[in-house]
């Protein structure tokens, strides 16, 4: 039986490739999945905006902080680490571990540079509290360029009343920290004061006549929260209220669940490309790590793909 | 490894190693120049142009078949890979086609 096991011929399956490149394309393709899942949803939920007109649409970068030269920067710091780690596996290949060494320490470098300029880019959205669920949806006016009015379905209208009272509460909030610990003779903490007076109802004596005075309701108070911030940035300042932007949760849902998973897998990936600098580092990178750096040479380039889509997405389109 | 060396074969070959070399650096600098070509097309047309769009958009896909295609080496390894990489393409245009009717018309224009 031995024997005659030995005599037959060896007959090789699969494809011809290394399991591991095959085992990472396996996992690359899940992965496809996993980023067009997250961008068609981006996509559609974008185009299921009721209007491209003013103010009914899909936030504009502007409207949300989100600067296009920090994007376009962050693309080419991505397609420089994708360029030296493909050189870093091409002198590998031609057996110089030490500029390979060096090029893949460049590669960890790019990312951390990435990472720091994400984590610049965040900080922004957590000072101006353009978070999910923390901003306003309602706002006073809704003509658009051409003077016709938004409209939405009542049960939309429903759903953005609830959420213009938490935002309302939560304004309160943010205006009376601003009140209480800003200097009182700043014009923008005054502003702010002002509103705080303006959202309690009080009783109000004109020509010897009393009459209530309602607080105002959540539209105009996303007016007035967004005229005071327009009106601070433009002094340089930053005031910590939440602006009424239509759409914004959305938008702030969709833009930290795709740049927050693509920044995980930069990090991923840069815990890897640690491991092979130390390597590197000790002189234990040898041929037999070509594949390990192909391979995780192929895992950066396809997050440098999805990120080369996010970059117009998010920040031009 | 065999299979990974369809680009960078004949390790002692010093033409085929400039060429390598070159290939790269070529998709570098294209990719550097379509970025910034990105960058002054939005500049230009503004957000919400739609021929702006389809020109940016078209740009990320060139720059993704450019890293696709020689920094991941499928230029060379496609005929092995395609059954794995189209379905996934198919399968998640297919998702998006199907949803975007869905919510499109759920909002009264």
């Amino acid at each position: 039986m031995t024997q005659a096991a030995h005599d037959e011929p060896t007959v090789k399956m699969g494809l011809p490739m290394s399991n591991g490149k095959l085992a990472m394309w396996l996992f690359l393709v899940t992965e496809i999945m996993f980023f067009t899942a997250l961008i068609g949803v981006y996509m559609i939920l974008r185009n299921g905006t009721p209007s491209h007109a003013e103010p009914l649409r899909w936030p504009r970068p502007h409207e949300v902080h989100l600067d296009e030269r920090l994007g376009a920067l962050n693309t080419f710091v991505l397609i420089c680490s994708s360029f030296t780690v493909v050189l870093g596996h091409f002198y590998v290949i031609r057996r110089n571990f030490q500029r390979a060494t060096l090029l893949i320490g460049v590669t960890l470098a790019l990312g951390f540079v990435f990472l720091g300029i994400k984590a610049y880019e965040y900080k922004g959205k957590i000072d101006h509290d353009i978070l999910p669920g923390r901003i306003g949806e309602s706002l006073a006016s809704r003509k658009d360029d051409a003077g016709k009015e938004g409209t939405l379905s009542p049960e939309k209208e429903r759903l953005y009343h609830a959420t213009s009272i938490d935002y309302y509460e939560r304004v309160r909030g943010q205006l009376k920290e601003i009140k209480d610990h800003g200097p009182a003779d700043d014009k923008h903490v005054k502003e702010c004061a002002e509103l705080l007076e303006r959202m309690n109802g009080k009783d109000e004596t004109v020509d010897g006549k009393t009459r209530y005075v309602s607080p105002i309701g959540a539209p105009e108070l996303g007016e007035r929260v967004n005229h005071i911030l327009h009106e601070a940035e433009h002094d340089g300042r930053t005031l910590h209220i939440a602006p009424t932007v239509p759409f914004g949760n959305l938008w702030a849902s969709c833009y930290f669940a795709m740049t927050g998973f693509h920044a995980l897998h930069v990090l991923g990936g840069l815990v890897i490309f640690s491991i092979i600098l130390v390597m590197g580092l000790r002189g234990k990178l040898g041929p037999q790590h070509e594949s390990m750096l192909e391979l995780t040479g192929l895992y950066w380039h396809f997050v440098d793909i999805v990120w080369i889509f996010l970059f117009p997405l998010l920040y031009l389109v | 490894m065999a299979d990974t060396h369809t680009l960078a074969a004949d390790h002692d070959d010093p033409d085929h190693h400039a060429g390598v070399f070159k290939a790269y650096l070529i998709v570098f600098i294209a990719l550097s120049v379509f970025t910034a070509v990105s960058f002054i097309v939005n500049a230009i047309f503004g957000i919400g142009s739609v021929t702006g769009a389809a020109i940016i958009m078209g740009v990320a896909v060139v720059k993704a078949l450019l890293v696709g295609f020689i920094f991941m080496h499928l230029k060379w390894d496609w005929y092995k890979l395609y059954f794995m990489i189209l379905p996934a393409f198919i399968v998640g245009t297919m998702m998006i086609i199907v949803l975007l009717p869905d919510i499109v018309l759920a909002w009264p224009h």
